[in-house]
């Protein structure tokens, strides 16, 4: 409970599915508590005890259901039980009781349904509820209006319902838009970062195989330190951690190996080769999760410049507001590109220089809008002969 | 007493709130079609039930000076930002009280409603203050009209069963919202985050990278070539377009900074330049780690990105030990062979410290990348992790 609890306040920390899995939770606590409520108000309900019997008895079977698929890890299908288990709240409140509360299930199913951001869930399910809101609006009017109403109480009602549809509905278009652009640039800027990685990579392997060392895989002390952890770890959370010691040695082994070699093994069960597939992101002979983890982890403790406001910043028009200052620096940039290496050659070493079409044609990406302005692009453009032959490749 | 979990870089959180900042404006926008839509809709309604033209005039200017205090901050958010967080605030307090209002000239228990319309205004804006305001406002609200005005929201059927329901649903409804709009802001926040973490995550690789590099190659960037070229390309290009060389000034300053000239000599030297011209020119160098080298280096990856749609909400974009389809024997290992090789450290990469892993594991961001078992294990039993590495480690241990 304790660490549900830091879980929920820590949701900023957290990535989508296990986000989903605390809504889910919530949402049940959420349902449960009406649920033992409605045994309350059932009392007043207009329906026969049998039915009353028979539709808490589902409600139980619900519950159960949306926990049983909670902890398999069945999310997506918990999150659809949860909106169908609403749905079925409000349709036994609204037609059980003439009281003006059950009005407010509508409300309450929307902002369930609001609440997990999913797009084509409110427009499936919301829309569903919004219909239904109108059709009870329209066909239980005596429960809803005062003796001395407004005159069209009836319609404010139904504007005022499909309003706050349309509020979230708006919220949810807009939520949609912006976390596919954020991640959308996510996992751009980690695709680049990984390639920086991969240079990374090779320089430390170049000054590991020049001081002689040894890689962390082939470490025996590394491997005993791996080996004892795992084991202290597991014992504290199962009855023996012996067991893991064999999931270590495959670790080890895939290393040795590699995964497709093992993969192939008809000898070895599919429950080694699954098992195998899964540790495959934690390789160290590679770039792997695990890899970039460490790096990322490890540029914590390395010294940084101090922070400016234009510290990600990229634009030369931005970081050179002068057009002279631009000019020089675009010359030093064309510079550095013809002349300095900046990918991996076709024998894997990180020695490819760009040539001066490669650099016109990387000028005139869409991607340069991230660096340069329409006007830089077309300096360089009508200046590229002399960019080319003053600032092109030495020798 | 437990800390909150901090930023893993520090250095991020100016941008977070730039990038939090710059879609509040798209926000605005939206609460603005949304006030002028329930403006018509209400004046609209007034007219053609010919409601009493002050109830309908006042309602106008309300609905009105919302509209106009939105527009007006929109554009003076552009100069200062801080306009943009001050309209969120005052749009959400004018929301209800145009809300009580309606409920006061209407008196009609169809405009309970109002209030969640109000709320639902306010959440657009996704910000936890704003959601403390809202909270108040529609609790306070809904009970002060419920005891004092209770003849508002009489329907027909009324009765003690109707009361308590609707003072128990209304308080679980706004229970609800509480939570869900919570829920919503953090996970909002949690997309800034990964953004604002991978920016810094960047500058620190692309240093990480130079300086292996260097360290590898032992090779430095020709500073005197650059120089040359620079200065026969600002020469021809000068000729080119007829003028005299319009470069060499800057070219001149800019050696002297890269030759690591202090401020005051090169402010002698050329006197038309001043402190501040230095700072920013600074950021025009392109040896060891400076500004421009970065520009250039993250130039050259700009094309190398192919990012296909259905990677976008791929959980394996996200690197972490806890994969929910891993086993608890996989996480365990995940964690304990980042814990050894921090341990260990490699070459370019020294070994790190416990306090200074046990800090940045437990106190960070990292410690959302662990299995929650696995992290309790390590919290409580870091001394155990240290001595069992140690031990490994100690010259005769490996054996």
């Amino acid at each position: 409970m304790k660490n549900f609890l830091r879980r929920v306040v820590n949701t900023d920390f957290l990535p989508m599915n296990e986000v989903r899995k605390i809504k889910v939770v919530l949402v049940m606590t959420f349902l449960l508590i009406v649920t033992a409520a409605t045994i309350g108000f059932a009392f007043y309900f207009d329906y026969t005890n049998a039915v009353k019997i028979a539709v808490m008895a589902v409600f139980l079977f619900g519950s159960g259901l949306i926990y049983l698929l909670i902890r398999f890890n069945r999310i997506m299908a918990a999150i659809h039980v949860t909106i169908i288990y609403t749905i079925a709240l409000t349709m036994f409140y609204t037609q059980g009781t003439d009281s003006f509360y059950a009005y407010l299930f509508f409300y309450i199913s929307l902002t369930v349904i609001v609440f997990y951001q999913e797009l084509y869930i409110f427009l499936s399910y919301g829309t569903l509820v919004l219909g239904y809101g109108i059709f009870y609006i329209m066909f239980h009017e005596a429960n809803l209006i005062a003796p001395t109403d407004i005159l069209g109480s009836v319609y404010a009602y139904v504007v005022l319902l499909v309003l706050f549809y349309l509020i979230f509905l708006f919220q949810s278009m807009n939520n949609e838009k912006l976390y596919t652009d954020l991640n959308l640039e996510w996992v751009k800027l980690n695709q680049v970062i990984g390639s920086y990685q991969d240079f990374t990579l090779f320089h430390l392997e170049e000054i590991r195989k020049k001081s002689k060392g040894v890689p962390f895989y082939e470490d025996r002390a590394f491997r005993k330190a791996v080996d004892e952890l795992s084991v202290f770890v597991c014992e504290q959370l199962k009855d023996r951690g012996k067991e893991i010691t064999n999931v270590l040695d495959l670790y080890i082994y895939i290393h040795e190996r590699g995964l497709a070699k093992i993969i192939e093994n008809e000898e070895l069960s599919v429950s080694t080769k699954k098992i195998a597939n899964r540790l495959d992101k934690y390789l160290l002979n590679r770039r792997t999760d695990m890899v970039s983890i460490l790096m990322n982890f490890f540029t914590r403790f390395r010294s940084t410049d101090g922070y400016r406001p234009n510290r990600y910043e990229y634009h030369l028009g931005r970081l050179a507001p002068s057009t002279a200052e631009q000019v020089i620096a675009l010359a030093f940039v064309y510079r550095y590109l013809a002349n300095e290496p900046t990918a991996f050659d076709h024998y894997g070493q990180p020695d490819k220089i760009m040539s001066h079409e490669e650099i016109c044609q990387l000028f005139a990406a869409p991607e340069m809008d991230e660096f340069l302005s329409d006007g830089q692009i077309a300096f360089f453009k009508e200046n590229a002969d002399l960019f080319r032959d003053h600032l092109g490749r030495k020798g | 007493m437990k800390r909150e979990p901090a930023r893993v870089f520090p250095e991020i959180e100016e941008y977070r709130e730039m990038l939090e900042i710059k879609h509040l404006r798209a926000k605005n926008h939206f609460v603005l079609l949304l006030l002028a839509l329930g403006g018509i809709l209400t004046i609209l309604y007034m007219a053609i039930t010919h409601y009493q033209l002050a109830y309908t005039l006042s309602l106008a200017v309300a609905f009105s000076a919302l509209i106009l205090l939105n527009l007006a901050c929109l554009a003076y958010g552009r100069e200062n930002i801080r306009f943009n967080q001050l309209n969120k605030f005052v749009t959400t307090l004018g929301v209800f009280s145009v809300a009580v209002a309606m409920i006061f000239i209407f008196q009609s228990p169809s405009m309970l409603s109002l209030l969640f319309i109000a709320y639902a205004i306010a959440a657009f804006y996704q910000d936890r203050k704003v959601m403390l305001i809202s909270n108040v406002s529609l609790l306070f609200m809904f009970l002060a009209l419920m005891t004092n005005f209770r003849d508002f929201f009489k329907v027909e059927n009324t009765s003690a069963e109707n009361d308590f329901g609707l003072y128990f649903f209304v308080i679980i409804f706004i229970s609800l919202l509480t939570i869900s709009q919570y829920i919503m802001i953090k996970q909002k926040g949690f997309f800034y985050n990964q953004i604002a973490i991978s920016r810094e995550t960047e500058f620190r690789n692309i240093d990480f990278m130079i300086d292996m590099c260097e360290k590898a190659t032992g090779s430095k960037i020709d500073t005197k070539g650059y120089f040359a070229a620079a200065e026969a390309f600002s020469k021809a290009l000068s000729e080119k377009i007829g003028v005299d060389d319009a470069f060499a000034g800057k070219l001149a300053v800019l050696k002297d900074l890269e030759a690591g000239t202090k401020y005051e000599r090169i402010i002698e030297k050329h006197p038309e330049v001043a402190a501040d011209d230095l700072d920013r020119m600074s950021e025009l160098l392109f040896t060891g780690r400076h500004k421009l080298r970065k520009v250039a280096i993250k130039m050259s990856r700009a094309r190398a990105v192919d990012v296909h749609r259905r990677e976008i909400f791929s959980e394996t974009q996200f690197k972490t030990f806890n994969h929910p389809s891993d086993t608890l024997e996989i996480k365990i290992i995940a964690f304990a062979i980042f814990y050894a090789a921090l341990k260990r450290g490699s070459a370019g990469m020294r070994p790190l410290s416990e306090a200074e892993i046990y800090d940045a594991i437990v106190h960070t961001d990292y410690y959302f990348y662990n299995d929650p078992a696995v992290m309790r294990i390590y919290r409580e039993n870091n001394a155990v992790f240290d001595a069992i590495v140690k031990d490994a480690f100690a010259p005769e241990g490996g054996k």
